[in-house]
């Protein structure tokens, strides 16, 4: 007999996270969801928590997930491809939505004005409602995780609601600020290239 | 959207370029302060303004007195 979740109604990501909790608990669970995203993000954990998946129509707009563990596998860490979000854009729900921060001006023509306008635009995005999965910041926008910022409040805003933060480190090298990324996990080129590469949504300001 | 608890003010100016200014003279002063958007409360208008808390009104005025033209203290 599989555990029934019903997850119609609830905001994403309760879906995913609901399956998680049940996957950890039973190995055979039937949940169901009234949206794709939420469809995509649970076949996506199921799949890689090594259940076999199975969906149906349950009724219109409703749809009826039967997982099943094939054993060893765990549903892991909620990373944030499982997590995507967006409903409005049917193509976020393919990955994450991530922002790219790959200066620390914004735009091009004047870098004092560019920089302000980066840190309109950090103050602005921790403000969001929709707020990206993941941030991304190499080259010098690495500048703006590092201590003296003038937006690492912000940063750890994003950081505690959930956002994951990813510092180039080759970059942080570079920038001789080794020791002084105060917000975000300073990363390498291949997670950072294994995220944009799955990314459902890149966002570069 | 959850506001923060603690009450800032802000100073709004008359162009970007007179932010920008008024920037580099607080930032030479040491005069705490953060530039933000400028709050949709106040304003629709694309611009910016600068953000600091009560007890550095004072301070912040006088370091700007005479050097920033037209500037106004605006409770958030």
């Amino acid at each position: 007999m599989s555990e029934i979740i019903d997850a119609k109604g609830l905001a994403c990501p309760e879906p995913v996270i609901l399956t998680k909790k049940a996957l950890e608990a039973h190995g055979d669970i039937v949940v169901l969801v009234d949206n794709t995203t939420a469809m995509e993000n649970i076949r996506r954990l199921a799949s890689n928590a090594g259940c076999s998946v199975e969906i149906a129509d349950e009724a219109e707009g409703i749809f009826r997930i039967h997982l099943m563990k094939q054993g060893g596998g765990t549903p892991g860490n909620l990373t944030p491809e499982y997590l995507s979000c967006n409903t409005d854009a049917p193509l976020a729900a393919a990955g994450p939505t991530v922002f790219v921060i790959a200066s620390d001006t914004m735009g091009r023509g004047n870098d004092e004005l560019g920089s302000v306008l980066m840190r309109a635009f950090i103050h602005t995005a921790a403000e969001l409602e929709s707020l990206p999965d993941v941030m991304i910041f190499y080259n010098a926008g690495v500048k703006l995780t590092s201590e003296g910022s003038d937006v690492l409040d912000n940063l750890k805003k994003l950081e505690e609601k959930g956002v994951t933060m990813l510092v180039c480190g080759t970059c942080v090298n570079y920038f001789n600020l080794t020791g002084k990324v105060a917000a975000g996990v300073v990363s390498n080129m291949y997670d950072i290239a294994g995220i944009l590469s799955r990314a459902g949504r890149i966002v570069q300001p | 959207m959850k506001e923060p608890s603690v009450q800032y003010q802000v100073a709004l100016f008359e162009s970007v370029s007179h932010v920008m200014h008024a920037e580099r003279i607080l930032k030479e002063a040491h005069v705490p302060h953060k530039l933000i958007p400028v709050p949709r409360i106040i304003s629709s208008d694309c611009g910016v303004c600068i953000r600091f808390l009560p007890e550095h009104s004072e301070v912040l005025e006088n370091t700007l007195a005479g050097k920033v033209e037209g500037f106004e203290i605006r409770q958030l």
